[in-house]
């Protein structure tokens, strides 16, 4: 499977400096997977907090192939962030309709370990620190779980740490950064830049980026975006959940989506942005 | 009024006091405790606090049959027998054991342990591959000092390491001026008093900064098979003197020989430390005794100006493990660090009292206490008192307990407490009881990683914040093996 080998070697043979080349990859892609099955489909996805009994996600219609870059936008509070929780399997959520297929499999019917494994990766908007385990430890058992999963042989902690040191260049990062405890202590950059280190050290055939870009300074951001553009195959696709432009001129998504109240209420290109941030969500969700 | 208090009001003193028996103490002098117990049944009437209840007449005469006193410890044992002998059996209603079941101890016949003979002390500690790093090893068995399996006490410099009773001149009169005069505790502070063979001493003189530590194992050997009421009990007591800028790093173990892991037995030791100005003491404590095992230990530290002591602690074993751990400041700028970490992974009790209290200005203090309940008959037992007195201004005193309940009915009873009296202090404490943290699980499984080993390697990182303070290698090794064991899914455990 082509997916596979995506997964133990995101990107190093084919250097991509201009972001522009992106689009290209995803047209190819895009025009290839045609006669495959989409990467992920989601048809008329309903959830509900767990807690509270409140309802969502009414009706999320989504569908992403392979190589596509996909952005979501919309106010705050419009499920945004509800829908790449349920993607990944969030316990607070709860799935009350609809259906999600990944990969060609039922994704809801996974253990949030399992979707992880499938190759879904989601980086937190604010990821937990988890105090007594070293980013380095964390990072080697996850990336050996993923190993196992794809019957390779579990690397030892010598060659596990030439390899994540490899992919602490991506993100710009010192090499003390893996001897810390997991996002303890880390500036909210730096949580951000792990985010990405763990999605470059685990690869993944579907990203999802949740407001990656939020309280980054615009030096980080421009790491963050350059780590996020070399990982980027034409095999593997990005969704990313924003409220700024600025990644998005960096990431070029080739699909831009408008949420409000728990449903995707507009799908453009880019040039939808500018009518955002000229008129506000409310008109552009309104012009569906 | 300047005063705060940040504690529950009805708190009682941990120290029961003793003072109201001193009257009765010519009548004690022959020790003999048959002549004794009618002499004082007239006093009873006068409802003075001598005890009348015959488990403790029993046993204080058992202990006093059991061994000779040297003349040294003469004094010790007097205090001892005394104290002993006015402090009633301490029940669920006394506020140190509200929580603490000990009736178990009282239901048995208990027995001194006796010397053991030469072929048990071929035994092999299970701590005895550490002969790199802890040259000077003093080895007890059954709470008797066991010349022939301890090792390089010959110290340069005036540092003595050894008996009591070898010891003679100015060190001799100094260590005797402390033997008996620290403060004392409760009832089993008592029992090691009047019970310890012998007191190991470990003193180091003005300025000197021993290199290598000093370790103490503490073999328990002698046990009890299930169904019989003999319990024997075994009382190591050690003094460690540090005088005037010394230094000293102490390691206690605390274990048992395989042979008996399903025996019971019961430990009762005491370690006092006084710290002179400006010198340091770090200790290690580690108890892994028998899960059937009683195990009561004291710690009573006098802490100089300027001086240090750390501490850190694990303990994972006995069915009753009690840590009575009490700091006394005697001047300004003192610097004291606790961590400890407390164990129950089958039908135990791991119970920690400790008790600081600062009377002088400046003093810096930080305690951690974590503990793990994994099972559901497990209890984890904290009271930490920090007292802020009223000269002890601009004390920067931090306590902090966490506790891990992974069973249904596991148990945990914690009362943290400050009793701050001085108004210019900076002092917080803070309890956190829970299951693993729902967030941290996920985000091991969103990145694929299931939630078993995921909670795996969360509770050993919890209590891995205290295990890393062990200052030596071969200590953290071990303990952490120890505790990963004992936390794997399938534990051999004794038949509880």
């Amino acid at each position: 499977m082509a997916a596979s080998l995506s997964l133990q070697l995101p990107f190093l043979s084919s250097p991509t400096t201009k972001p522009h080349t992106h689009r290209k990859f995803a047209c190819v892609a895009a025009a290839a997977a045609k006669s495959e099955i989409p990467l992920l489909q989601v048809n008329d996805l309903r959830a509900k907090i767990v807690e509270s009994n409140v309802e969502i996600l009414r009706g999320v219609n989504l569908t992403i192939n392979r190589g596509e870059i996909h952005a979501i936008m919309g106010k705050n509070g419009s499920g945004k962030s509800t829908f790449a929780k349920v993607l990944v399997g969030h316990p607070d959520y709860e799935v009350t309709g609809g259906s999600v297929v990944f990969k060609g499999e039922n994704l809801l019917e996974l253990e949030p370990e399992e979707r992880a494994l499938e190759g879904l990766f989601m980086s937190f908007q604010s990821p937990v620190a988890i105090p007594g385990v070293s980013n380095d430890q964390f990072l080697l058992m996850a990336y050996n779980a993923r190993r196992k999963k794809l019957g390779l042989p579990e690397l030892g902690p010598l060659e596990g740490f030439s390899y994540l040191m490899e992919k602490l260049q991506l993100v710009n990062m010192k090499p003390d950064f893996l001897n810390r405890n997991v996002n303890e202590g880390f500036s909210g950059g730096e949580r951000k830049r792990n985010e990405i280190l763990q999605l470059a050290v685990l690869g993944a055939d579907l990203a999802i980026l949740d407001e990656i870009d939020s309280g980054l300074d615009v030096d980080a951001l421009r790491d963050v975006a350059s780590a996020v553009n070399k990982i980027l195959t034409p095999e593997n696709s990005l969704l990313m959940i924003t409220h700024y432009r600025r990644i998005l001129d960096l990431l070029k998504p080739s699909h831009v989506h408008v949420m409000d109240n728990g449903k995707i209420a507009r799908t453009g290109d880019l040039s939808m942005v500018d009518a955002i941030e000229a008129d506000g969500y409310e008109l552009v969700s309104a012009l569906t | 009024m300047s005063g705060i208090a940040l504690t529950p009001t009805a708190f009682n003193p941990i120290i029961p006091s003793s003072s109201s028996s001193s009257s009765s103490s010519s009548s004690l002098k022959s020790h003999k405790f048959i002549k004794t117990r009618t002499k004082l049944t007239q006093f009873n009437n006068n409802a003075i606090s001598i005890s009348s209840d015959p488990f403790l007449l029993n046993l204080a005469e058992t202990l006093e049959d059991s061994i000779p006193t040297p003349q040294p410890l003469q004094k010790l044992r007097e205090a001892s027998s005394e104290s002993l002998l006015s402090t009633p059996w301490p029940s669920r209603r006394d506020e140190p054991f509200r929580f603490t079941d000990l009736s178990f101890l009282r239901s048995s016949h208990i027995l001194p342990a006796p010397i053991p003979t030469t072929t048990t002390t071929t035994v092999t500690p299970p701590f005895s591959d550490d002969d790199d790093q802890f040259p000077c090893h003093i080895s007890f068995i059954d709470g008797h000092f066991i010349n022939s399996m301890s090792k390089n006490l010959e110290f340069p410099d005036g540092v003595y390491v050894g008996s009591l009773l070898n010891l003679s001149g100015k060190v001799a009169e100094r260590v005797l001026e402390l033997v008996s005069g620290l403060d004392g505790g409760d009832l089993f502070w008592s029992i090691n008093g009047m019970a310890a063979p012998d007191l190991m001493v470990v003193y180091v003189p003005e300025g000197v900064r021993v290199e290598n530590p000093v370790h103490l194992g503490y073999l328990s050997l002698l046990g009890s098979k299930d169904g019989s009421k003999d319990l024997y009990i075994s009382n190591p007591r050690v003094l460690v003197v540090v005088e005037k800028g010394g230094e000293v790093d102490i390691v206690e173990e605390f274990s048992n020989d395989e042979e008996n892991e399903n025996e019971f037995y019961w430990s009762n030791a005491v370690l006092e430390v006084v710290i002179g100005e400006g010198g340091k003491v770090r200790h290690s404590y580690i108890q892994t005794q028998s899960l059937l095992a009683a195990h009561i230990k004291w710690t009573s530290v006098r802490q100089e100006s300027s001086s240090t002591y750390e501490l850190t602690e694990v303990s994972t074993g006995g069915k009753l493990g009690r840590h009575n751990l009490h700091i006394k400041q005697l001047g300004p700028d003192t610097v004291t660090e606790l961590s400890t970490l407390h164990l129950s992974v089958g039908n135990q009790t791991q119970d920690l009292h400790s008790s600081l209290v600062l009377d002088h200005p400046r003093g810096f203090s930080r305690q951690l206490h974590k503990c793990i309940v994994t099972h559901s008959q497990g209890q984890a037992v904290f009271d930490g008192n920090v007292k802020v007195n009223r000269y002890a201004q601009q004390t920067d005193a931090g306590q902090l307990t966490r506790s891990l309940l992974l069973e249904p009915r596991a148990t945990v009873n914690v009362k943290p407490n400050l009793q701050i009296i001085a108004d210019d202090v900076k002092c917080s404490h803070g309890a956190a009881i829970s299951d693993l943290e729902q967030s941290q699980l996920l985000y091991f499984q969103a990145r694929g990683i299931d939630s078993a080993t995921a909670r795996r390697v969360l509770i050993f990182a919890f209590g891995g914040e205290v295990i890393d303070k062990f200052p030596y290698s071969s200590v953290r090794d071990r303990v952490r093996s120890q505790i990963k064991s004992l936390l794997d899914p399938s534990p051999k455990l004794a038949p509880l």
